[in-house]
């Protein structure tokens, strides 16, 4: 215990000196920033795919419904930033609970091209639905976040709400998987039928695993909301969800500490190929393959993983 | 609404039926074998099919030949995604790992056609005459009735070769069960090359005649394909080659009857909307069989 606090404190640290180390340089701030998101986005999935085995093609739908809620609430109905963080979380988890309930049924992949269905279903809705969602165009003008009398303008004031989330995510998931409910559902990865046996819900623990990583991606498409004061269906779209699942893969499965190593090399990756931006899509799969063929279980991942 | 228009979206729909189907068959054959969802599908389709535009167009090339080539050469990427990028996999604690080596397989071949063709949408030549011939009275046009030939010959083909030819048998033999196979003298990763390679090749021409018959091809086709493919094969049941073209024909003739009576901005949703409620009600598939856990 004492040794976790030293590393949480140190990290802690690292984080507030971070803006300094980058001399306030815009630019690497939003690649960060970039990061930041993405951890989020990410730490909730690797819950969902590494600590339950659903693979979820849909998770930028709960991004966008973050996302779209915060603008909707912000633009439309007067709310402040953080009860419209609460009720995008809220409302993620609640749809996540409710795309998760068939898992009672659909099994295994049939649940995969559910949730890619779905994804594909709320950007096509987004799409069409112009009077409530903006259409193409999407929604602009979303005001400036603040957060007990805090203004939030800059990059660094947007770095230090971002590290404020990704922090809360990662403790409270750290704190989850280490409860009893997180050992019930690491039981159910490693063996559903024995898990079942040994009187744990396997199908109930699904659910809520789901409807908690959705959570997580609520939170932070509404952080993108405020964060890019635009959103629009082409930030959701499969792509998104396909990149998350490669940045959760390529750190690891089944680790919370992996989704970091694998979120910022993709990150990293995609700025870097930017310049030779018509051989970017050539590069990332290239690497994709090259990096699951020599270690497919990822940078850092749990390697008792199976299927 | 007029008889005959309805007979018309009837018979454009049962034509876009059998190729879907064409398309859905190396996917859900992969499938049944493997149990990889291959992404990369959508993308090898569409290479062929724009390397057939460019043999017709660029180079005058016969039709035949060129639609020969193409589909030789789309077969040919097809079994090489799966010796590169698969098949060292195989045996990978977890499948998912497979799966997004799929994907970037996908990207990879995306991004070339992309270089390529661009992303545009080419128009297609039509290989078939646009006559109308009169069928039980109606007025219909012909270039569909010679698709859906076209593609119902392949489909029938095709099952005779899995049923007759021995590599055909070897393929079902493998796909029921693998290991008894490979003790069996079957040489799997052969067979699999083989699965593969045709796929490929039924997957171009069904994006050929795909799209000539519409006199249009773009490389969004390639994902959409993918997609339709993954929905046909959960239709009728991944791996069931009756319930490829039961899968093929409902998602086919739903859509095209969507598109011209009710919009055509409302077929992808549709298409979804038709995934999810097969699974919510029947996740196997019409023909499909219920797995169950070995205890």
């Amino acid at each position: 215990m004492n040794k976790r606090l030293v590393a949480y404190s140190a990290t802690l640290i690292a984080a507030i000196g971070l803006p300094f180390a980058l001399s306030n340089d815009p630019y690497l701030l939003a690649i960060t920033n970039f990061i930041i998101i993405y951890s989020i986005l990410c730490l909730g999935l690797n819950l969902i795919l590494g600590y339950s085995g659903l693979l979820s093609l849909g998770h930028a739908a709960f991004y966008g419904i973050g996302a779209y809620a915060t603008a909707i609430l912000m633009t439309k109905h007067g709310f402040g930033f953080l009860p419209s963080l609460v009720i995008s979380g809220l409302l993620a988890l609640l749809l996540g609970f409710v795309l998760g309930l068939p898992t009672r049924k659909v099994r295994g992949d049939y649940f995969c091209l559910l949730t890619l269905a779905f994804g594909e279903i709320f950007r096509l809705v987004t799409q069409a639905w112009i009077g409530f969602t903006g259409g193409a165009m999407g929604i602009v003008g979303i005001p400036i976040p603040t957060v007990f009398g805090w203004e939030i303008k800059s990059e660094v004031d947007f770095y230090f709400l971002g590290i404020a989330l990704l922090g809360f995510t990662y403790v409270t998931l750290k704190m989850l998987i280490e409860s009893k409910f997180g050992r019930a559902f690491i039981a159910i990865r490693e063996d559903e039928l024995a898990a079942s046996v040994m009187g744990i819900n396997a199908p109930i623990y699904k659910i809520l695993t789901f409807s908690i990583g959705s959570f997580y991606a609520g939170l932070a498409g509404s952080y993108l909301a405020v964060y890019q004061t635009t959103v629009t269906p082409s930030n959701f779209r499969l792509e998104e969800s396909c990149l998350m699942i490669i940045m959760v893969i390529v750190g690891g499965m089944g680790r919370l500490e992996a989704t970091f190593p694998g979120v910022a090399m993709m990150a990293i990756a995609i700025e870097l190929f930017r310049p030779i931006a018509e051989y970017r899509l050539l590069l990332i799969g290239a690497i994709m393959i090259l990096v699951l063929l020599f270690r497919p279980q990822g940078f850092l991942g749990a390697s008792a993983f199976k299927d | 609404m007029p008889t005959s228009m309805f007979f018309d979206v009837l018979i454009v729909g049962i034509m876009v039926g059998a190729i879907y189907t064409l398309v859905t068959i190396g996917y859900s054959m992969v499938y049944g074998m493997l149990k990889l969802m291959n992404f990369a599908h959508g993308d090898v389709y569409i290479f062929g099919t724009l390397l057939c535009y460019t043999l017709l167009t660029k180079y005058q090339l016969n039709p035949l030949l060129a639609i020969l080539l193409a589909a030789l050469s789309g077969g040919t990427l097809a079994s090489l995604v799966e010796f590169f990028a698969y098949r060292r996999l195989r045996a990978a604690q977890h499948r998912m790992i497979s799966m997004i080596t799929a994907l970037g397989a996908a990207y990879v071949i995306q991004n070339n056609s992309e270089r390529t063709w661009s992303s545009q949408v080419l128009p297609f030549p039509s290989l078939f005459p646009a006559h109308q011939v009169y069928v039980f009275g109606h007025e219909v046009s012909v270039a569909p009735l010679i698709t859906l030939t076209v593609a119902v010959l392949f489909i029938i083909v095709f099952n005779l070769f899995l049923k007759r030819h021995k590599i055909g048998k070897a393929i079902l033999c493998v796909s029921q069960d693998m290991p008894t196979s490979s003790l069996m003298g079957i040489p799997i990763n052969k067979i699999i090359t083989v699965v593969y390679f045709l796929g490929g090749v039924l997957g171009v021409i069904g994006g050929i005649l795909y799209s000539t018959s519409y006199n249009a091809i773009s490389l969004g086709m390639g994902f959409r394909g993918t997609i339709v493919a993954f929905t046909a094969a959960v239709i009728g049941g991944i791996g069931s080659m009756s319930g490829t073209l039961i899968g093929g024909m409902i998602l086919g003739i739903t859509e095209n009857l969507v598109s011209v009576y009710i919009s055509s901005s409302y077929r992808d949703s549709i298409t979804f909307l038709i995934l999810i409620i097969i699974l919510l009600f029947k996740p196997t598939g019409i023909m499909g069989s219920v797995e169950k856990d070995k205890l």
